[in-house]
């Protein structure tokens, strides 16, 4: 196909390959924080777990050569965050927006400290060997064939935990504990739900995908690490979770929208077309509030978001 | 109250927040032995390079200017339970404002005159960039954590268009806006070489304080954000109050811009990125939101800024050390305030002016009688707010 002269085949192969590609440390993050909301925690430590999950994630693997090493490093780093997270909020009740972002400030000067003083801030890049599936046959698909079939092993797992994600909110027994507990925790301990238990899984799981979406962005996507790398990608990681209602699949249409979004700069320079990189760059942000704005009312948070449980203290 | 009681009343929120910061110190000092290095002597360090001679001093007393009429601001924001997370986009939009109107004027206008349009110019720019989360929240319901932050990347990318492009100073090719000449720039205090940008800080807060102190409008920004249902109950007019308080908060820190913009920089350039806005929440809830506290507080957080500065070359600790310092007194706040409401509950004394916003107040009012979900304990009523309706 061709159009005044720019080649659109092109382009849209090179806007959904970098597209989907971006999309994933958000929907692995966002992911997470439906968990969390659902249990009624607001999560702003998110933009704080990513970049140490980064950090730890990148420089694990650029120790060991190991991408699967990385990964795991980057994991547990968030989730000690997550736990952290948690006894503060959780056990002791303290204001969740205060202790989100007492975890993202600290994160942002650990992992930037750390960076200085163990890889003496170079941008060194992690010689990690990914697995890659390429499918014959399926990869050969005008235009999706090269962004869905063509990718690292790693990418295909993220978007199998999807539905993973959707059937452990929607069809378990846990799932349906998560959501009692962030819209009345009263009634999910009368019914018998240990209320603390089930939200220090959910931050638990939100750590962990925090962790995973970090480590993903610093090990397989970009193999590099840069002070501050996530540019608040964690921060649209929840914008995006509000904006899909905890819904795991509108999650991914909000963050296959704003992966493209990112990558409108791509796939603009493919066809050639010359625009300011502020303009690209303030897409997604931008984007994100009209999207909102187009959403609002329509959005209910689970009604006890936010709150602390008390027993007995209602 | 008794003499003695008021007293308690005011040292220990004080003293949490002391032993936070002491706390902070330790473990990251904990943390700088385990990585090898001398904790001792970068503490050494960083007191010397932050206090340590006049001309130190004078730094560090210069830095206090951002952080006073940031903090001051923003005290306004938590007071009244809203969230400005944006103080870093406002900031920019202000100084940039400022950058661009200065140095048409100069030379033409008295000083004063000129530094008078520079502070409008920033607390305009400052006040532009708050309007936006403000409408999203008054009139859509939009949860202002969400939009504040998204504006500072908005902001960010702004900003470097302009000053790479439209308002950029012709004969130079770096991306910035035309200098300042130094005749224009914020004069010093007689008899210091601290330019007056101090003393608008000072003024700010003690405004804010004299604000909160004996105004009727710092009674109702206190009542919103103590329990925001009780407010709409009580008709007060919740929905101006929120956006009147993100928009103080904005334009203070627009403020803060031009401050350093004439008093520092004398120009806005494209690769000028302070970073204030998560500084200042640390500081302002360190200070528990009182605007007096702001003051001592200030100053601890401006010589950590200048001291830190100089640990990469003198103690081998890059200067992230700081802001992971603010990140560690803010997270043993929060635990230190926990256990200050364990203990408060445990002696039945439940300080009626106790912190805001944290914690507290379950243990010192009893729960009101519309809320449903054990509410009091926090203030988290501004987290409904992508369900809308109520402030409109």
């Amino acid at each position: 196909m061709n159009i005044g002269g720019i080649d659109l085949d092109t382009f849209l192969t090179a806007m959904l390959a970098t597209g989907l590609l971006r999309a994933v440390p958000l929907v692995l993050a966002a992911l997470g924080e439906a968990v969390a909301e659902r249990a009624g925690l607001l999560n702003l430590g998110i933009e704080g777990m990513m970049l140490n999950g980064c950090f730890f994630g990148f420089y694990a693997a650029y120790r060991t050569d190991s991408m699967v090493v990385g990964m795991v490093a980057g994991i547990l780093a968030a989730l000690v965050l997550g736990l952290v997270f948690g006894v503060l909020t959780i056990t002791l009740r303290v204001d969740q927006v205060l202790v989100g972002i007492a975890i993202t400030i600290f994160s942002l000067g650990f992992t930037g400290y750390l960076f200085r003083d163990l890889l003496g801030g170079r941008n060194v890049s992690a010689d990690v060997h990914p697995l890659r599936i390429s499918i014959p046959g399926l990869r050969d698909i005008p235009i999706i064939g090269k962004a869905l079939f063509d990718q690292q092993a790693i990418f295909y797992l993220s978007w199998a935990l999807v539905p993973v994600f959707a059937f452990l909110l929607k069809r378990t027994r846990f799932g349906l504990n998560v959501r009692a507990v962030g819209e009345n925790p009263f009634a999910a301990d009368a019914a018998g739900v240990d209320v603390v238990r089930v939200r220090y899984l959910a931050i638990v799981i939100g750590g962990i995908m925090a962790g995973f979406a970090g480590a993903y962005l610093a090990v397989a996507d970009l193999r590099i690490f840069t002070e501050g790398m996530t540019v608040g990608s964690g921060f649209i990681a929840l914008a995006i979770t509000m904006l899909g209602r905890w819904n795991p699949y509108r999650i991914v249409i909000g963050a296959v929208l704003f992966g493209m979004l990112r990558a409108l700069g791509d796939g603009l320079q493919v066809i050639g077309v010359d625009i300011r990189t502020e303009f690209i760059g303030m897409m997604p942000y931008i984007g994100i509030m009209l999207a909102l704005v187009v959403l609002a009312g329509r959005t209910a948070l689970p009604s006890a978001l936010g709150v602390p449980y008390v027993r007995g203290h209602r | 109250m008794s003499g003695r009681e008021r007293l308690r009343h005011a040292a220990v929120p004080f003293a949490v927040s002391l032993l936070a910061v002491f706390l902070a110190c330790l473990g990251g000092g904990l943390f700088l032995e385990l990585r090898g290095k001398d904790a001792l002597h970068a503490y050494q360090v960083l007191i010397e390079r932050g206090l340590g001679n006049p001309g130190q001093r004078t730094e560090t007393l210069k830095q206090m200017a951002p952080l006073l009429i940031i903090s001051g601001g923003l005290a306004i924001a938590l007071r009244a339970g809203v969230w400005n997370i944006g103080i870093d986009g406002q900031f920019f939009v202000g100084a940039l404002l400022c950058g661009i109107v200065v140095p048409e004027l100069a030379g033409d206008v008295p000083r004063a005159i000129v530094i008078l349009i520079g502070a409008i110019a920033g607390l305009v720019g400052g006040l532009l960039w708050a309007v936006v989360p403000g409408i999203l929240r008054v009139r859509w319901g939009l949860n202002e954590i969400i939009t504040t932050l998204m504006m500072n990347y908005v902001a960010l990318n702004v900003t470097s268009w302009l000053v790479k492009g439209p308002v950029r100073d012709p004969e130079r090719v770096a991306p910035e806006t035309k200098q300042i000449p130094l005749s224009d720039r914020l004069p010093d205090i007689p008899g210091t070489s601290v330019h007056i940008g101090l003393l608008a800080g000072l003024l700010v807060v003690v405004l804010v304080g004299v604000l909160f102190r004996s105004t009727v409008l710092g009674y109702m920004f206190t009542a919103l954000g103590r329990n925001r249902r009780a407010a709409i109950h009580a008709g007060l007019p919740v929905g101006r109050l929120t956006l009147l308080a993100l928009l103080l908060s904005g334009a203070f820190a627009g403020l803060a811009g031009a401050n350093d913009v004439m008093g520092v920089q004398g120009r806005f350039s494209g690769n000028w990125h302070p970073e204030y806005g998560f500084t200042a929440f640390a500081l302002v809830y360190l200070a528990r939101l009182n605007p007096f506290a702001i003051i001592p507080f200030a100053f601890f957080f401006s010589f950590l800024m200048v001291g830190g500065q100089s640990m990469p070359r003198r103690a081998d600790v890059p200067t992230y050390y700081i802001g992971m310092l603010e990140g560690l007194m803010l997270i043993f706040f929060a635990a230190t305030v926990a256990l200050e409401r364990l203990w408060s509950r445990a002696t039945r004394r439940a300080p009626e002016d106790a912190p805001l916003a944290i914690g507290a107040a379950s243990a010192a009012a009893p729960v009101s009688a519309e809320s449903d979900a054990g509410d009091g304990a926090v203030s988290a009523p501004q987290n409904t707010a992508l369900s809308a309706g109520e402030t409109r």
